[in-house]
């Protein structure tokens, strides 16, 4: 069963495409995510799966069948457009926020003093949302997503604006709800967390997707069969001149970068460099995903 | 409008809660019985700086034929459980005037009076008193002269009743003919009855209404505006928030409008010479909770369809105008209560609250008008619901520029499928 799975999903508003036939699935247990540049389409795709919009066309699946009241309280929501009632003390909103997520009142209260005091912010609990430093709102905002102990947690920008302490907060709890089986789907187009966190991805472009698949896959796929290769000894450039086969090599930061002549596995490139100088790392070089995202939304915009 | 789930009451519970704890809820719903304790009880302690205490006042009868009992009370005329002091007047006799000024001068007594000899032609009975001041008001001695003078006149000449309906002449009683033929009396109580209290209760359910349809209002607009919205709608559907505003906060309107009622009904027995009829008490609530229903609704909408929440109270400005209009034809709704206009405007959704409690005060409203303007108003409230609900779905994440009538109305035909 997938956790969450779009089959031909279209949506419009007055004429404008912002969602186009687009199909994916995401696996339990996964942190999934969701890139593509602002106005791809990311929300409006997350609002569609919460069933907050109808979509025109296609279906949509939440733990193998529609979105239903039950299903609804499994899943947590950190929307982009923060936002929290201003005046009510913050324990009080919490309670609140997980009873509607049907959580007993009793249940509600002891998670949220244990989560209250696993951010260091349990001192807090009397305090109106308006009192509180802008970071520690931000740490209550995703801690409102997680009180109910979701099995899938939505995600939407959960680092934009977030200080480095907040930030690494936020990526921990990600990390440990994969590691407790749990699914987190979460947008971005910072691509460095995504790359470092996410299991797979699906990415949008002006409502369609251009990618979809496991971050190595994608890489992979986009990588040029080249070596990145760091030598011993600085002169040995003009050995490698010397191997045939060679299409391209570039240099960066002290390591250089071989592109292998069409049809010439980087395989037999290697064994040649390793007789003729000494290696102390090679890998296979594969492109970042921000040069995948910046590569394919300007191939994208170039048509 | 959805069943009602287990979420509903959740919403229903916290707004509820929220919103009593509002200072502006507190000082609206304590503030008006404050003003009625106030009423009853200010004027009282006022006329309690005129001492109405027990008097001593002398008394020199020269025509020897006056009975002046030892002593008499009279009843203060002043509104209030407070203002009913009486005081004791006692007589004292003296024989001639300069015992009497003596007396007057010693303090012992307060005042004294004379009966001159030629009185039954005259009429005249002399008051002196000190300069200091009177205790004793002359009006308040005159009426109790007047009583003792016809005793001392009539008694044993004629019959006890005859006595008495000399003492009190005529008690004219006003009657309304009324177009059955049936004449009604009117009496002082009888025209607050039907004027002051209609009115009030029109004015109070008016209030709570639109203080309560207003939190409501406010509520939607803020959650909008701070962006919670987003976190709620992924908890509960559009309907379910809905339905729990709604109920939450009709409970806080009925709780404000019984704590008003109470006012009226305990501090109303002292305060106002009323009788409150507990059939009127019943229609009005059941007013508040139609009208509430309706205006609520339409609030939610608002609200929803607006930005912010400055903009939302401009447009809801334009519905709260037409709902007071019958505030403003009140006297002609109160002295024709049965005229065209009057009718038209006890069934129309917007007035019929309003307008039909303040015509039930004024006359026999026929039950079939009555039945008809609650049902108008249910159909109307079902209505609202579904339209508000439609927009509430379409509009509650839409922020930006508002939408043109146009557009709304697609959304309204639209949101059904």
């Amino acid at each position: 069963m997938h956790a969450l799975e779009f089959e031909g999903v279209s949506k419009s508003f007055a004429e404008n495409n912002v969602i186009r036939n687009i199909s994916f699935s995401v696996e339990p247990g996964e942190i999934f995510g969701l890139l593509g540049p602002n106005g791809a389409g990311k929300t409006t795709l997350i609002r569609l799966l919460l069933d907050i919009l109808k979509p025109d066309s296609g279906e949509i699946r939440v733990f193998g069948g529609s979105l239903g009241p039950a299903a609804k309280d499994r899943i947590g929501y950190l929307p982009e457009e923060r936002g929290l009632y201003r005046k009510t003390k913050l324990l009080d909103m919490l309670v609140y926020l997980a009873q509607l997520k049907n959580v007993p009142k009793k249940k509600a209260q002891t998670n949220a003093e244990s989560l209250l005091k696993s951010l260091g912010l349990y001192e807090y609990r009397g305090k109106r949302v308006e009192e509180l430093s802008k970071g520690m709102q931000q740490k209550i905002q995703f801690l409102s997503s997680i009180i109910h102990e979701p099995e899938l947690i939505i995600l939407d920008e959960p680092f934009s604006g977030l200080d480095p302490i907040s930030t690494k907060t936020v990526k921990d709890k990600i990390i440990e709800y994969r590691k407790a089986g749990r699914t987190v789907i979460f947008s971005t187009h910072m691509m460095e967390q995504a790359q470092k966190l996410c299991d797979r991805i699906l990415m949008l472009n002006k409502g369609q997707r251009v990618l979809y698949g496991t971050v190595a896959g994608i890489r992979k796929e986009h990588g040029q069969n080249s070596l990145l290769v760091e030598f011993a000894e600085k002169r040995s450039l003009s050995i490698i001149q010397e191997i045939s086969g060679i299409r391209k090599i570039t240099e960066h930061e002290g390591s250089f970068e071989i592109f292998p002549e069409e049809g010439i596995s980087a395989q037999a490139v290697l064994q040649e460099l390793v007789q003729r100088a000494e290696i102390l790392r090679f890998e296979q070089a594969l492109p970042s995903l921000n040069e995948i995202f910046i590569e394919t939304v300007e191939s994208a915009s170039g048509e | 409008m959805s069943k009602f789930s287990g979420k509903t009451f959740i919403v229903a519970r916290y707004e509820f809660l929220k919103t009593i704890r509002r200072k502006e809820f507190l000082f609206m719903t304590f503030a008006f019985p404050l003003l009625l304790t106030g009423i009853a009880f200010i004027p009282p302690l006022l006329a309690g700086t005129t001492p109405a205490e027990d008097q001593r006042v002398g008394y020199i009868d020269m025509t020897g034929s006056f009975y002046f009992p030892e002593s008499s009370i009279s009843e203060g005329f002043s509104l209030g459980p407070l203002g009913a002091k009486s005081s004791t007047i006692e007589f004292v006799k003296y024989d001639e005037s300069s015992k009497a000024r003596k007396a007057l001068h010693s303090e012992q007594i307060s005042s004294y009076l004379i009966v001159p000899a030629d009185f039954l032609e005259t009429g005249v009975i002399e008051l002196y008193a000190s300069e200091k001041g009177m205790s004793v008001t002359g009006s308040e001695l005159s009426a109790e002269l007047s009583n003792i003078a016809i005793n001392s006149l009539l008694k044993d000449r004629v019959d006890e009743t005859v006595l008495k309906r000399i003492k009190n002449p005529i008690n004219l009683k006003l009657y309304n003919v009324g177009d059955n033929g049936e004449p009604s009396e009117q009496g002082i109580a009888e025209v607050l009855t039907n004027f002051g209290l209609p009115l009030l209760m029109a004015f109070l359910l008016f209030f709570s209404i639109f203080s309560s349809s207003g939190y409501l209002l406010r509520g939607v607009s803020e959650e909008k505006e701070n962006r919670i919205m987003e976190v709620l709608l992924s908890s509960v559907t559009p309907s379910e928030l809905l339905t729990g505003k709604v109920v939450g906060l009709g409970a806080v309107g009925l709780l404000q409008i019984v704590v008003w009622i109470s006012a009226i009904v305990l501090g109303g027995g002292y305060a106002l010479p009323v009788k409150i009829d507990p059939m009127l008490l019943f229609i009005a609530l059941i007013y508040f909770l139609l009208g509430f229903l309706f205006f609520a609704s339409m609030m939610a909408g608002i609200g929803a369809v607006t930005g912010s929440l400055q903009e939302s109270q401009q447009v809801a400005g334009i519905f709260t105008f037409a709902a007071a209009f019958p505030l403003v034809f009140m006297q002609f709704i109160l002295t024709k209560p049965d005229s065209p206009l009057a009718v038209f405007l006890s069934l129309f959704p917007f007035t019929s609250p309003v307008t039909m409690l303040a015509r039930i005060g004024a006359s026999e409203v026929p039950f079939y008008q009555i039945a008809a303007s609650f049902f108008i108003l249910f159909v109307s409230i079902h209505a609202v619901i579904v339209i508000s609900s439609r927009l509430f779905r379409v509009y509650l994440l839409m922020y930006g520029k508002r939408p043109g009538v146009k557009e709304i109305l697609k959304n309204i035909r639209e949101g059904g499928r």
